[in-house]
């Protein structure tokens, strides 16, 4: 998914709210050791109330066909929206990877060479209102995706990878359920078949892990419940929990699904009672609510990252340790380079070359905000992350984080051709006209001209994304779908892929991506990926610079069944907590 | 006075009818998608294109004003076949990333708002105007200096600093109220009241602060009149020389003040809602700016302007009322 959300707190207010409280004191009572309580620390335990505590006003949506931001999934999914696969719920990021069955029995069968894949539905399953889940609930939930004027926002894998002809401007000739004029429903009840409990999806080409793909967007929904695009407002739960109430802007109540039965669900343990979601809360009232750690905020979480200013109170205080998690978010930060505008090599590696990495990275709070990125793959997608070598000789020599301008000269001056003029264009905040500043002066040391062009936060993708307005150089930022770089390297660097802001299209690279998509064997996909990411990287299409990081922090009564000695932790290719697992210490 | 009225609400109507009109023509000029906005990554021209037909951001912008003028008086209906759904008599429009129509998001938002402002009110006038009189009474003494001395303290603080402060205070560091979200009065009067009792006390404190300035002037003012002079030399009773005379007069731009004060609050007290949580219409504005929901931009806009045009009004009115020598043309 994008690095497009916008943050809705004033900035102002955040940070001079943090000095203002931090120059208050703070802290005397955090840092439970994690073994204090009734209950030994790592031994689950059903019961209590969790709260999450939240910057946003609701939760984008709550649609299984819509939502689309990681951590909404994570939660939901834990809670309330089951999917036919899932996630293990490990704190061992290889295992975060692992598909596990979830209103399926297995993870699902190929055939036809990964053209059609099988899912046979689990017994007992029920809605909230009692009625069963069954295999047209899934069919039907799936159908919706098709109905891009009304269900909008969501992944829409479904659209790319069903078996279903396009219409001559492109979308599909099926248009979702709400619509029967010129609409081909035969054309969906061939590519999606239930017969009995077992529901087959046909595949216009092999994809090798749709069996992931059926994680994202691809939930059941009840045809007698769903209410089009309001739907998202309120849906019915198939999960342990169900919603009691919701005030967007307020708060957010879940309580046991009495419908639900452990019986047909071995993926949930649903520790908690009852889930309260808080929203719209000010992050520096969050910080400060969750260092104090007092009453009833022992048992509450916080959703959003630890405001910067925060960062070295917590992490620098063994009384946080036990409450303190910091892994990896979802998103890769780097630099697009418009292969259309700097069509040649030499040139786009000179940028690379050029850029002082290690600055960009002190912009962004140094060590706290992450490791420097050699490419689009981030370490927490485990199988598939391998060490690019763009900064150790990938590119002709081992470049300095700081850039090494000299070389740079080399390599325009190789390239026979004038250099163009690169106009970096970048979604305008403090931070990023600082980067930009960065960017400016390091490539201006290589000789190049530059200009900044700084874009309007809500207009950003919309001006980069129009080919008559993309420059050379645009920010950007990317995290995957699920824990396989099919979702990393195919939306980045081939037209298709909905990402492909730098306008890569090179048909080798892209047979080579169909290939690796359509590969079944997990280890030799993954081999598949890494060298398509090594690739990319010595084509200079992009300069990753961060691979970012996230810092958050939990009362000391919430826990994680997963977590080493019940500690919490994230993580996961969204950077989420393990909610599936998470339970209040008595 | 009928017909005095009459006028202005005619003039109020024009005004607002303007003001639509000026919001929709600055919105066109605007870069944000509001297509691009909803479809999110997985964005391709048709899904854009059928985007902008069903909003009817495909229309021209004389058609799409008019939609939305039609929507207020008969209402209209969005999309097409299954998912089709009206929008109600008064339609403001529909937002598009809430997934609900602008007038439902208003009358959500607004009875909190007006909960904030009318509490903050009460206290900002009993408080503000109260210590503004002693102040006046007690002209150069140590209760004057100390009121005005605090009076300046309070008004310099900007607002989500005394809001912090009494978080901090309050809530994190003494404990004395637990953190409370906003309940209906109808639902738990407690509850409703916790969660309420801070911000009114900071929009109070911050208020209160100019109030108590602005009338100990005003007083100071009206007690050097030769009017007063008389009544005191006419043997009427020093509360009746302040309260019915003194006062009354020096209430008039006190009343300015605060109608419009009262009126933008009832617009949204942004930084307030924010920092205490509260779903009030200011948060509903600011979130609707940070993500360019056009659509509830303009209608809280409208609302906010409604209240101010309003408050005009009642002020106006109110000051034939307060003041005799006062009369409207």
């Amino acid at each position: 998914m994008g690095k497009a959300k916008i943050g809705l707190r004033s900035a102002a207010v955040v940070s001079l709210a943090a000095m203002a409280l931090a120059a208050c004191g703070g802290g005397s009572s955090g840092g439970s050791s994690g073994k204090s309580g009734n209950t030994p620390a790592g031994q689950p335990v059903k019961g209590g109330t969790l709260t999450m505590l939240s910057l946003n006003q609701e939760f984008t949506d709550l649609d299984p066909q819509r939502a689309y931001t990681g951590e909404d999934i994570a939660f939901l999914n834990a809670y309330m929206t089951r999917s036919l696969t899932a996630f293990k719920v490990s704190r061992d990021p290889k295992e975060q990877g692992t598909l596990v069955p979830d209103m399926a029995t297995d993870t699902g069968t190929p055939a036809n060479g990964g053209k059609d894949w099988s899912f046979t539905l689990r017994d007992g399953m029920k809605w909230e209102d009692g009625s069963p889940v069954t295999c047209e609930d899934v069919k039907y939930g799936v159908s919706r995706t098709f109905a891009t004027d009304v269900i909008t926002g969501g992944p829409t894998y479904a659209i790319q990878y069903l078996d279903i002809p396009s219409a001559k401007d492109g979308s599909s000739v099926y248009k979702g359920p709400y619509t029967t004029k010129g609409n081909d429903t035969a054309a969906y009840d061939k590519a999606v078949v239930c017969e009995g409990n077992k529901i087959t999806f046909h595949l216009a080409k092999p994809v090798g892990d749709f069996n992931y793909t059926v994680t994202l967007g691809m939930g059941a929904v009840p045809k007698a419940a769903d209410t089009a695009e309001k739907y998202t407002k309120k849906i019915v739960s198939n999960g342990p929990y169900k919603i009691q109430a919701y005030t967007k802007g307020n708060q957010m109540v879940l309580v046991r699904n009495e419908n639900w039965s452990k019986d047909s669900d071995s993926y949930r343990p649903a520790y908690p009672d009852k889930i309260v979601v808080k929203f719209g809360l000010d992050q520096s009232v969050i910080d400060q609510r969750m260092i104090r750690d007092s009453g009833a905020d022992q048992q509450a979480f916080m959703r959003e990252s630890l405001l910067s200013s925060d960062l070295a109170t917590v992490f620098n205080d063994p009384r946080y340790e036990s409450r303190r998690v910091t892994n990896f978010s979802p998103y890769v930060i780097y630099r697009v380079i418009n292969v259309e505008k700097v069509p040649d090599l030499k040139q786009r590696q000179a940028i690379a070359v050029a850029m002082d990495r290690a600055q960009l990275r002190q912009i962004l709070g140094g060590k706290f905000a992450g490791d420097i990125a050699d490419g689009v793959i981030k370490p927490n997608l485990a199988q598939d992350y391998a060490p690019s070598g763009m900064w150790t000789g990938l590119l002709g020599k081992t470049i300095p984080d700081s850039g090494d301008p000299e070389y740079a000269k080399q390599l325009i001056k190789d390239s026979g051709k004038p250099m163009p003029t690169i106009t970096y264009s970048y979604s305008q905040n403090p931070d990023a006209d600082k980067g930009a500043a960065s960017i400016k002066s390091s490539l201006e040391k290589a000789g190049m001209k530059v200009k900044l062009n700084p874009i309007e936060a809500s207009a950003y993708y919309t001006t980069i994304f129009d080919k008559s307005r993309a420059t050379e150089l645009m920010a950007n930022g990317w995290g995957p779908d699920w824990p396989n770089a099919s979702t990393v390297i195919p939306p980045l660097f081939t037209l298709k892929g909905g990402w492909d802001v730098g306008l890569v299209n090179d048909k080798a690279y892209n047979e080579k991506v169909a290939a690796a998509l359509s590969e079944t064997d997990r280890a030799k996909q993954a081999t598949m990926w890494q060298d398509l990411n090594k690739e990319a990287m010595q084509q200079a299409w992009v300069v990753p610079t961060l691979f970012e990081n996230d810092q958050r922090l939990a009362g000391s009564k919430v826990k994680s069944a997963s977590g080493q000695n019940g500690q919490l932790y994230i993580g996961g290719s969204a950077g989420n907590w393990p909610y599936n697992d998470m339970y209040v210490q008595k | 006075m009928g017909a005095y009225i009459i006028r202005r609400l005619i003039a109020m109507a024009g005004m607002l009818v303007t003001l639509s009109v000026i919001v929709f023509l600055l919105f066109s000029v605007l870069p944000a998608d509001p297509a691009r906005l909803v479809c999110g990554k997985s964005c391709t021209p048709s899904i854009i294109k059928a985007i902008n037909h069903k909003f009817g951001y495909d229309q021209p912008l004389a058609v799409q004003y008019k939609e939305f003028v039609q929507g207020i008086f008969v209402g209209r209906t969005y999309g097409e076949g299954k998912a089709a759904f009206d929008c109600h008599v008064p339609c403001l429009g529909y937002s598009f990333l809430r997934n609900e129509d602008v007038t439902t998001l208003i009358k959500d938002t607004l009875p909190i708002t007006a909960q904030l402002a009318l509490g903050g009110f009460v206290l900002w006038i009993l408080v503000g105007v109260s210590i503004g009189i002693v102040a006046a009474l007690k002209r150069g003494k140590w209760q004057d200096r100390t009121i005005m001395g605090a009076a300046l303290v309070g008004y310099s603080f900007p607002s989500f600093f005394i809001a912090l402060l009494l978080i901090f205070f309050v809530q994190i560091k003494f404990a004395v109220l637990g953190f409370h979200s906003y309940t209906s009065f109808f639902d738990s009067p407690a509850e409703w009241f916790k969660a309420l009792v801070l911000p009114w006390i900071a929009v109070a404190m911050l208020y209160a602060a100019f109030y108590s300035r602005l009338t100990r002037n005003q007083m100071l003012e009206t007690l050097g009149e030769d009017y007063i002079r008389t009544a005191r030399a006419k043997g009427l009773r020093e509360r009746t020389v302040i309260g019915k005379h003194g006062l009354r007069a020096g209430l008039t731009p006190i009343v300015t003040a605060a109608g419009l004060d009262l009126a933008g609050l009832l617009g949204g007290a942004l930084i307030i809602e924010q920092v205490f949580a509260l779903p009030g219409l200011g948060r509903l504005s600011v979130d609707s700016v940070t993500t360019s929901d056009l659509p509830v931009i303009t209608g809280t806009v409208m609302v906010a302007a409604f209240f101010i045009i309003l408050a005009n009004l009642v002020v106006d009115l109110l000051y034939a009322v307060i003041d005799p020598r006062v009369r409207l043309a």
